[in-house]
């Protein structure tokens, strides 16, 4: 266990500026990603095997909760994106190497400036969703009528 | 050999192996993903979102072919993308030689059953 402390404290410890701080952001978009990418392939498949599971699923996707989470997943899919357009251009070109820091940035722009925007569009259908009288904090029952 | 101001780049053979087809897949299947994963983030999250989604919705996606195929593609190019993302992220922090391979088997199962179940799925809808 102190050996797995050790190891996360060292991970998240300033070591190789910028690009250190988008290998963390990487990996963990990475892990966001696949972690609801495990539920979204079988809840999905539900709506071939067992269509109440489904419909229960889509429900519960549509409280505000998921759907601040929805938002999370966006920014997680795009900075995973243009982050691993940078890490490949890299890997193919090494003389390119000298621009890294530079790279880093390019990237974080170009995140924000797509994210942001997508971010609040995304935010205001949660909030004129919520604001369609429907309670729409009240978590959903099986089976969904 | 050739040097660019500072960064000394040689050309090396290497031999093939599972680790330089793993390090591949990982850029050619985020390339692809770039238009799949991107574009579905895009058509499924923003131009509909998840208010209008329903099993109607789902059924009148799969009725056509096109979408099947996309949905298909993106299933069996995502999830290994993945499973191996998560496999190198979990390959810095443990060490134990059996602790890999019994977690590589779990991850193994884990996608082709996912894969198999979920590629029938689409396919049969």
């Amino acid at each position: 266990m102190s050996s797995l402390m050790l190891t996360l404290r060292e991970s998240v410890r300033y070591r190789g500026r910028g690009g250190h701080y988008s290998w963390i952001a990487h990996r963990l978009a990475g892990l966001g990603i696949l972690a609801f990418l495990m539920i979204h392939v079988w809840e999905t498949a539900m709506a071939n095997y067992n269509p109440p599971v489904y419909e229960y699923a889509i429900a519960v996707f549509k409280h505000p909760l998921f759907g601040l989470g929805e938002i999370g997943l966006m920014g997680a899919v795009l900075f995973h994106a243009f982050n691993g357009i940078r890490i490949t251009l890299l890997d193919f070109k090494p003389e390119w190497w000298r621009h890294q820091a530079k790279s880093v940035t390019i990237v974080w722009g170009v995140f924000l400036v797509v994210f942001v925007p997508i971010a609040i569009y995304m935010l205001s259908g949660i909030i004129s969703h919520c604001g369609h009288g429907a309670n729409c904090w009240a978590f959903p029952t099986y089976p969904v009528s | 050999m050739t040097t660019y101001s500072g960064v000394t780049h040689r050309k090396v053979q290497v031999q093939s192996n599972f680790e330089r087809y793993a390090f591949l897949f990982m850029r050619l299947s985020g390339i692809a993903l770039l238009i799949l994963a991107v574009g579905h983030m895009i058509v499924q999250h923003i131009l509909n979102d998840v208010h209008s989604l329903t099993l109607q919705y789902v059924a009148d996606q799969w009725s056509s072919w096109g979408w099947k195929v996309y949905d298909m593609l993106l299933l069996f190019i995502a999830l290994p993308h993945g499973i191996n993302g998560l496999r190198n992220v979990l390959e810095d922090y443990v060490h134990g030689e059996s602790a890999v391979k019994t977690l590589n088997t779990v991850m193994a199962i884990f996608l082709i059953v996912s894969l198999l179940a979920a590629g029938f799925a689409i396919a049969s809808f």
